[in-house]
């Protein structure tokens, strides 16, 4: 390993002083989102930025009005359109000459589910955001119901013998809409997560970023194996690690091992998959039929 | 929320007890079957719990309601409903009423409390509870440990979250404690364990019952209390000013506390590596390592140099126990830890390190200059002291200068490390022959005497034939090669044994005229004491292995002719893991032109006054302790030099201590156990397989003297050191941490204890496992600190 | 200052384009827009004008219409959007937001009757479903008067005093698609009438939370300062309308607007359109003796409960028109109404117009009829006037 990891970047006199989470915060210990949001921290680095959030446990980490535990200006948006809120928070910066870049932070309910709509028509117009769509995979901020982005067989209190329909494929339909950068972060790969932060900050037009949040309320985990899981979930290829950029040109970040007793682990680690007993085998086939798709895709390189 | 919903069991509980209407709230208690319950439940009861987002305290309340409902109460319960998560504080609530209960607020003056945490316990917690209310507190330290807060009330503490980690209830840091609770409140409160049966049935939470059972055993119930003076009535609270949301305000820092929430703690704590645990000479294997890779060679060799003072000789020669222990091993190859100590040894020759300043300057005598004797001189002239090796050779270095090959040592390695030694002011009388005489005078000359004589006596297999011209003892033949004496061999050379002097002497033969060398062992190649890597290269040279035989006899007349070699079988596993040789009425003849004998050798302790017993390697007069040591071989028979080197140093400081047998702990105190290979996080290190030593061509070994290892070609190595449980600044925990409230501490990290909500990620990430995860009891203190 | 020969939806983009050019000196414009019928000129319009330093962003429905205005006026410019009917029902949850937000902006209303069945004409049944979202709403009556309250509602919306989004609603096709002699101020009088816009919670470069969580006590406080500020929106109209005045020479009606009503002992009390034919009526029935007057709601919210207590103090019986029904309860301008007219006054109920039915002053004559002929009120009626 590189040591010091990120090259001694993370934790610099700014990331204390002025942290995008501050503590006091009211996420659950071992939260996903909390880590993405430190490392969202120092990707942004000082840099201006609003945020838009809609309704999700986000909006909650906020905290209790008139404190906040976001270190920067943000609006909490309703449900279903976070995205356009962003939008015209992004139109009048660019017509005032602000730097400013817009944030929309929002999780799997607001973005695959009911924000859909909106998230798809601001990707359509090109708006100027960065939208990053932290997945827990489950309402968590409602008490752990089903998404669309709650795997198969993952119990859940509205599907509490496990859901029986497979997960949304969010990032080929962001990547339908031909934006000029969509990809999925690994939470495992500090480099990756931070480097794809940094370019996404970095460009212009509408960005998508895709983070795999583990939640060790709804997952029913141990809260220290969140990064863990997610790096069990990279490796065994349930969790493609790619980016895409206009939509077309496809790099695969992280390749997975396609390991057997990765994917059975990362099931084993987790209380919620218990009731419906999905094993590695059956999703064996989902992931590798979801991989010849990846391959035979046009490649970024 | 609410008298619950019309599906939830209570529901249905509370409905079939509706009806009795027409019984008066007096009748209930009067009748003779509600006798019991009339004493336990008061005809109005509030009751209210506190606990934290996770523990189960809604279900708390509920379960309160459930055994109320079963004792033909009317029953309401809920819980606050607000933002907060897990581990955060939260209050559920039940009321109890003979009559129907209509009032929908909260609870603000309850009779009962429960205390799911006793994280939680302020002034504020008590509020609205009159003296002498009821508390369950959740805690495990007993009545003895009880907060003075609770004096004005009765007091009943059991250890729930104990009791439901035992019985496996919530996950390991987010234990549910809500139906142990109950069994402990019912038995407070004086119902019997039936009434909880019965409701936990209801609820379909049979599988906690043997939790609840256990607690309605254990809790420990305190019924008096005192009463003190209130001056201040309760008041409603009232709210501070609401900042209008048109202003743009100024930013407040957040005031939640979330460090209350943890369950457990995180502690940067160093935990041995099992190469530093696995060196016998106690070399911080780690430390250098670590020092090299990051500062340089100086740097290593700082580190080095307080324990080993042979680098060039043990990076050469050692078997290196820390490498096969070394966690990498089974990853992807141990790290060359040996090639990496040559590395220093070999790169490093001007460091000198500072004696100590003593004020009472000793002097001591070291007798044999051995690996153990020259360590233990090393150690004693660090420390400060007046220090004379005695040795019987011209040149110092004992078995060192005349066992090992110069293909393996060449003699100017050997006396580099030597020099660095007598730099540090050793004296040395060479060519000094003791005897018993002799010893006892040198006694009175110094203050403390070490015996580092090793093994003097060259062991034989009392084989008939033995005395046959040509069978020769290893060790003389090597000594022979080392000092320029005619070695010269011809014809087939039968080597006898499996250790290292064994294929030292094979080799040697190899070099100097054999036209073939067998080595004969009487076990398999794995079980061969020999360095691995030494055989491997044996067998290159041309070395051929005769396993599984040992001789029977050597025949010739007058001069060896051929062995009888006698097939070995393995027998049952012994003590030291390895098989016992069972030797066979089989055998088989080879001719031979010479044998060399390498069976290793016996400690020679005539040189030793009569007089003198030997007890814990000290010597005695008469019962009385003399400050006379035996170290190294001699002492501990071990037979290698890491071994030696570690004796004759420990040794030296036992001596210095003055001390028994015990003061050995103290010298080297026991550890912790390893980190293991499971404690690493691998993910975090690319595969990588190890850096080899450089050899010279096979056929170019048997030509020049030179020596055959090389080393490494550069440092690089070191970067595959793991650090295993020794922090290297790696800012993994930082860069995890959800909170973001570690941060740098000089070298290493500090937490913000305030704000750790405990999830363990820093943890459970470290890739060297250099900090570790601990439950907290209680106020985030371990009772044993109050 | 010209004249054009425009319907209301056109006199309504003229007027947001005003406003939006007028903050150009401030953070500029921006909003967020989606058609439906009958406003869907209005927003064609808007999006047909150069605006500098503005935006009009075309989005994929009227919930995100509403959300792109809330980024914006969050981000400190001036917004404005339009819709009608079921598209302010699907924007609602936002429309909500924006008042709890305290985020000044203005949304023409083309009023139309809420479905399934469809039916596309005007009664106020969608605005009125959002009486109580905190915004404030202006029920127009003529073509001028729309563009007018336009102007005046950014004026009275902004004003630090208020803080609060403005609804203009104007009857569809009835105004929305009717052509009428407009006049259009001249940039540099709505320049002087609109000071660029400060909103002084907007999101900036510091840390600063809009719309997190509040606690019950906190939710007190936030409400009472909101009902408030309403009430702030009336004390300061007069002040506003006499500038407005001044700057443009043409007076703005105040919220209630009474015609021929200070002797009248028959009130007849209407919102929007209505009003113009029920004026007409009372003319006529003037003419037979009959002692009537048309009192008009303007503002609906602040409600002008002050101002028409002492309207109705007089009138012996009272005639509330609604063209809208809260079925189970009656007309929701009767509910409003009633309890500011006397004990001994009676009150009676008339739905009529609904899904665009086409009022003649013949109803109005009709119903003051029955009104007349009443001892006592009776339960709100229904009068069907469609064809």
């Amino acid at each position: 390993m590189n040591e010091p990891a990120l090259n001694g970047m993370a934790q610099t006199e700014h990331d204390r002083k002025k942290p995008l989470l501050r503590p006091g915060n009211t996420n659950c210990g071992g939260c996903g989102m909390s880590i993405a949001l430190q490392m969202l921290s120092r990707a942004i680095a000082g840099q201006p930025v609003q945020l838009v959030v809609p309704a999700c446990c986000g909006a909650v980490a906020v905290g209790n009005y008139p404190f906040s535990s976001f270190g920067a200006p943000v609006v909490m948006s309703t449900f279903a359109c976070s995205a356009a809120v962003a939008g015209g928070l992004a139109r009048v910066a660019a017509l005032n000459g602000e730097e400013t870049r817009v944030i929309c932070w929002a999780g799997d309910g607001g973005t695959y589910d009911i924000g859909m709509g909106a998230l798809s028509a601001a990707a359509e117009r090109n708006e100027d955001i960065l939208y990053i769509c932290y997945d827990n995979e489950i309402y968590g901020n409602t008490g752990g119901q089903r998404s669309s982005a709650t795997p198969l067989g993952a119990a859940t209190t509205s599907t509490p013998t496990g859901k029986p329909e497979v997960k949304k494929e969010i990032l080929a339909i962001m990547a339908a809409h031909r934006i000029p950068y969509a990809a999925s972060v690994s939470l495992a790969h500090p480099e990756d997560t931070l480097c794809k932060l940094r370019l996404a900050l970095e460009m212009r037009g509408f960005r998508f970023l895709h983070i795999l949040s583990p939640c060790p309320t709804g997952w029913k985990s141990e809260p220290s194996h969140g990064i863990q899981l997610i790096r069990l979930a990279v490796r065994s290829g349930l969790f493609p690690v790619l980016e895409i950029r206009d939509g077309r040109q496809m790099t695969i970040n992280v390749e997975p091992d396609f390991s057997d007793l990765a994917l059975a682990e990362y099931l084993a680690m987790q209380g919620r998959f218990r009731k419906s007993g999905v094993t590695a085998m059956v999703l064996r086939d989902a992931i590798r039929r979801h991989w010849e798709t990846l391959r035979s895709a046009p490649t970024g390189d | 929320m609410g008298q619950s919903s019309p599906q939830s069991p209570i529901s249905r509980i509370a409905r079939d007890i509706s009806p009795p209407s027409h019984i008066s709230p007096a009748a209930v208690g009067e009748g003779p079957a509600d006798r019991q319950a009339a004493a336990a439940v008061p005809a109005e009861l509030e009751i209210r719990v506190h606990g934290r987002g996770g523990q189960g305290g809604v279900t708390c309340a509920k379960l309160i309601a459930a055994l109320f409902a079963g004792q033909n109460r009317y029953v309401q319960t809920f819980g606050d409903y607000a933002s907060e998560r897990s581990g955060a504080p939260v209050r559920a609530y039940t009321r109890v009423s003979a009559k129907p209960v209509r009032n929908r607020n909260k609870v603000y003056r309850p009779d009962q409390l429960l205390i799911l945490d006793d994280g939680l316990v302020n002034a504020e917690l008590l509020d609205g509870l009159d003296p002498g209310g009821l508390v369950l507190l959740n805690s495990g330290c007993g009545l003895t440990g009880l907060d003075p807060l609770f004096a004005e009330y009765r007091v009943a503490v059991v250890d729930a979250t104990a009791i439901a980690r035992r019985h496996k209830i919530g996950t390991r840091s987010v234990v549910i404690v809500n139906t142990t609770m109950i069994g402990a409140y019912a038995r407070f409160i004086g119902l019997k364990m039936v009434d909880v049966e019965q409701a936990y049935r209801d609820l379909g939470l049979e599988a906690d019952l043997d939790a609840a059972q256990e607690a309605f055993r254990t809790v420990e119930i305190r019924e008096t209390f005192c009463r003190k003076e209130h001056a201040e009535p309760v008041v409603m609270r009232q709210s501070g000013r609401v900042t209008p949301l048109t202003e743009q305000f100024v930013d407040l820092p957040m005031p939640l506390k979330t460090g209350s929430w943890r369950t457990q703690k995180v502690i940067y704590e160093e935990r041995p590596a099992p190469c530093n645990v696995g060196c016998p000479a106690g070399n911080d294997v780690v430390g250098f390592i670590q020092a090299l890779k990051n500062d340089g060679v100086e740097a290593a060799a700082r580190i080095l140099q307080q324990t080993q003072p042979l680098p060039s000789v043990c990076g050469r020669v050692c078997p290196a126990p820390c490498m096969s222990r070394c966690n990498r091993d089974g990853y992807d190859g141990a790290v060359n830890i040996r090639g990496l100590e040559r590395w220093i040894g070999d790169h490093q020759q001007d460091l000198l390190l500072q004696p100590k300043q003593q004020g009472q300057r000793k002097s001591f005598a070291v007798v044999g200059s051995g690996p153990a004797g020259l360590s233990a001189a090393y150690t004693l002239a660090l420390e400060g002291h007046w220090v004379t090796i005695y040795e019987r050779d011209r040149e110092l270095g004992g078995l060192l200068r005349s066992g090992i090959p110069g293909y393996r040592l060449p003699p100017e390695d050997l006396d580099r490390d030597i020099v660095r030694i007598l730099l540090l002011g050793v004296e040395v009388q060479p060519g000094y022959t003791l005897d018993t005489f002799a010893l006892e005078r040198l006694l009175e000359n110094h203050d403390g005497l070490l015996l580092a004589t090793g093994l003097d006596c060259r062991r034989s297999a009392a084989c008939p034939g033995e005395d046959l011209e040509g069978v020769e003892q290893g060790l003389d033949y090597l000594r022979r090669a080392k000092q320029g004496g005619n070695v010269r061999l011809e014809g087939h050379v039968l080597v006898i044994g499996g250790g290292n002097s064994a294929i030292d002497a094979a080799r040697t033969a190899l070099r100097n005229g054999a036209r073939r060398v067998s080595l004969v062992y009487r076990r398999g190649r794995e079980e061969m004491p020999a360095i691995a890597g030494e055989v491997e290269e044996a067998l290159e040279e041309g070395v051929e292995l005769q396993l599984f035989c040992q001789p029977r006899a050597y025949l010739g007349d007058g001069r060896v002719e051929a062995v009888e070699l006698a097939e070995v079988d393995l027998g049952p596993v012994e003590a030291d893991g390895r098989c016992r040789p069972i030797v066979s009425d089989r055998s088989s003849r080879i001719r031979c032109d010479h044998v060399l004998l390498c069976l290793g050798q016996s400690a020679d302790l005539k040189l030793v006054p009569d007089h003198w017993q030997i007890r814990d390697g000290r010597f005695e007069r008469a019962g009385d302790p003399l400050p006379v040591y035996a170290c190294g071989d001699l002492s501990t028979g071990a037979g290698t030099v890491t071994h030696a080197i570690g004796d004759g140093r420990r040794t030296a400081l036992r001596m210095l201590a003055g001390g028994p047998a015990a003061a050995l702990s103290e010298i080297d105190p026991p550890s912790s156990p390893a980190v293991s290979a499971e404690e690493i996080r691998f993910d975090y290190f690319a595969s990588r397989p190890p850096t080899a030593d450089r050899h010279l061509a096979v056929e170019r070994r048997l030509q020049e003297c030179r020596e055959v290892n090389q080393g490494l070609p550069d440092a690089s190595e070191a970067e595959r050191c793991l650090s295993c449980g020794h922090c290297t600044g790696c800012d993994t925990c930082l860069i995890y941490c959800p909170e973001g409230i570690i941060c740098r501490d000089g070298a290493r990290y500090a937490i913000d204890e305030e704000q750790c909500k405990g999830c363990g990620i820093c943890a459970a990430e470290c890739p060297r496992h250099a900090l570790r995860a601990a439950a907290l009891d209680g106020k985030g203190e371990s009772c044993a600190a109050n | 200052m010209r004249s054009e020969l425009i319907s209301a939806n056109h006199a309504a983009a003229h007027a947001a384009t005003l406003a939006a050019r007028a903050n150009r000196k401030g953070r500029g414009f921006c909003s967020g827009v989606y058609p439906i019928t009958p406003s869907t000129e209005c927003m064609e319009l808007l999006c047909a004008q150069e605006i500098e330093k503005g935006q009009v962003v075309r989005v994929e429905g009227e919930h995100s219409a509403m959300a792109v205005c809330i980024g914006s006026v969050a981000g400190g410019a001036r917004s404005f959007t339009a819709t009608s009917s079921n598209g302010l029902a699907y924007m609602a949850e936002n429309v909500v937001a924006a008042a709890l937000l305290r985020l000044p902006m203005v949304m023409m209303v083309a009023n139309r009757t809420l479905g399934p069945p469809w039916n596309i004409w005007a009664d106020h049944g969608d605005s009125l479903l959002l009486r109580d979202s905190g915004w404030l709403q202006f029920y127009c009556a003529d073509n001028q008067e729309v563009l007018d309250t336009i102007l005046f509602a950014y004026r009275l919306g902004e004003d630090a005093r208020v803080m609060l989004p403005v609804m203009v609603c104007q009857d569809g096709f009835v105004l929305s698609h009717t052509m009428a002699q407009t006049l259009i101020p001249a940039q540099e009088q709505v320049d002087r009438f609109l000071p660029p816009l400060s909103v002084s919670h907007r999101l900036a470069d510091q840390p600063h939370a809009l719309g997190s969580v509040i606690l019950p006590q906190q939710t007190e406080v936030l409400r009472r300062r909101h009902h408030q500020a309403m009430g702030e929106a009336l004390n300061i109209y007069p002040e506003l309308q006499r500038e407005f005045a001044e700057i443009f020479g043409r007076e703005l009606p105040g919220p209630l607007v009474g015609y021929r009503d200070e002797d009248a002992e028959l009130l007849i009390l209407s919102m929007g359109t209505l009003a113009g034919t029920v004026e007409r009526s009372v003319d006529r029935l003037r003419e037979r003796g009959v002692k009537v007057g048309s009192l008009r709601i303007r503002l609906l919210r602040p409600f002008p409960a002050r101002l028409l207590r002492e309207k109705l103090a007089r009138a012996r019986r009272v005639a509330v028109l609604d063209r809208d029904i809260s079925p189970g309860f009656g007309g929701v301008l009767w509910g409003e109404c009633r309890t500011c007219a006397g004990a001994e006054t009676l009150v009676q109920n008339y739905m009529l117009g609904l899904g665009g039915g086409d009022v003649r002053p013949e109803h109005i004559e009709q119903l003051v009829d029955d009104l007349r002929g009443r001892e006592s009120a009776g339960e709100p009626m229904i009068m069907e006037v469609g064809v």
